[in-house]
């Protein structure tokens, strides 16, 4: 696959939240509450962290990775109806190579007592195996570490 | 992948000989005479089909002298399938911490 190729590609998360959409809407919009779930690599070292929620505002982060390489995300905020809606675009890098861009739209819906939520991410692709190579050393999916976990401690859930 | 290329693809899936022969060569290369003895058709037919799964870039093929042997395609969408795969692994991290971020919160204030 060279660089010169994009590929398109959807997917879509749903989750049932306890809560209201005006409180769930505040872990997408308030700085605070966000880093609580969304800062997921301890071992990776903040160069930058900007944070801008407003329409047209901008959410950026550099981060060196536990192996050295440069890795960012930039995202612009291009509408944001609270509590029920925000939709932003963002690409990433790693390495100084761009790897994807994504227009990511979410969606709240009050439900009774709960709140459901509806995460479309919809993605160019322009990297290559070797840049996604180069970022799964070391990281590894989150089902990884479950699947080690479950291994490590045989009964734990018990 | 564009739409095109997807169509292509499908239609080249959907067909029962063309399906065995995509079988035979997940399991390696072989040459038309082979795969058409395997569907139990006549070359020119073979090749028919194999052209229709040659557009929709699930095999590629090799001429060497007289014999032109067929292989499946390299996995041309690797990459984006396992950049996607990482991507939707990583929002469903984020979104189970946010379940229990949200839990953990509203246990200490609920709603009125």
């Amino acid at each position: 696959m060279s660089t010169a190729e994009i590929h398109h590609a959807t997917f879509v998360i749903e989750r049932v939240f306890q809560t209201s959409p005006e409180r769930a809407f505040r872990y997408w919009s308030d700085r605070a509450l966000k880093e609580r779930w969304n800062a997921c690599h301890p071992d990776w070292n903040v160069l930058e962290d900007g944070f801008d929620f407003r329409v047209g505002g901008v959410e950026a982060k550099l981060w060196r990775t536990a192996d050295g390489k440069v890795q960012t995300f930039t995202a612009h905020y291009l509408d944001i109806a609270a509590p029920y809606r925000i939709v932003y675009a963002f690409e990433m890098s790693l390495g100084g190579q761009r790897v994807s861009a994504s227009l990511a739209t979410v969606e709240l819906r009050g439900d009774g007592p709960q709140t459901l939520m509806k995460y479309t991410e919809q993605i160019a692709f322009f990297g290559t195996r070797a840049a996604l190579d180069a970022r799964t050393e070391g990281t590894g999916s989150g089902f990884d570490r479950l699947a080690s976990l479950i291994d490590a401690k045989p009964g734990a859930a018990d | 992948m564009n739409v095109q290329s997807l169509d292509r693809a499908f239609t080249a899936l959907a067909d029962p000989g063309r399906r065995a022969m995509v079988e035979r060569l997940s399991r390696g290369p072989a040459n038309v005479k082979h795969l058409a003895e395997l569907g139990r058709m006549r070359l020119p037919s073979a090749l028919k089909h194999l052209r229709v799964l040659e557009d929709g870039g699930l095999v590629v093929s090799q001429k060497a002298g007289r014999t032109r042997t067929y292989s499946m395609a390299p996995g041309a969408f690797d990459a984006i399938r396992a950049w996607v795969r990482q991507r939707e692994a990583a929002m469903n991290d984020a979104f189970d911490r946010l379940e229990k971020v949200i839990e953990a919160d509203e246990a200490n204030e609920p709603r009125p």
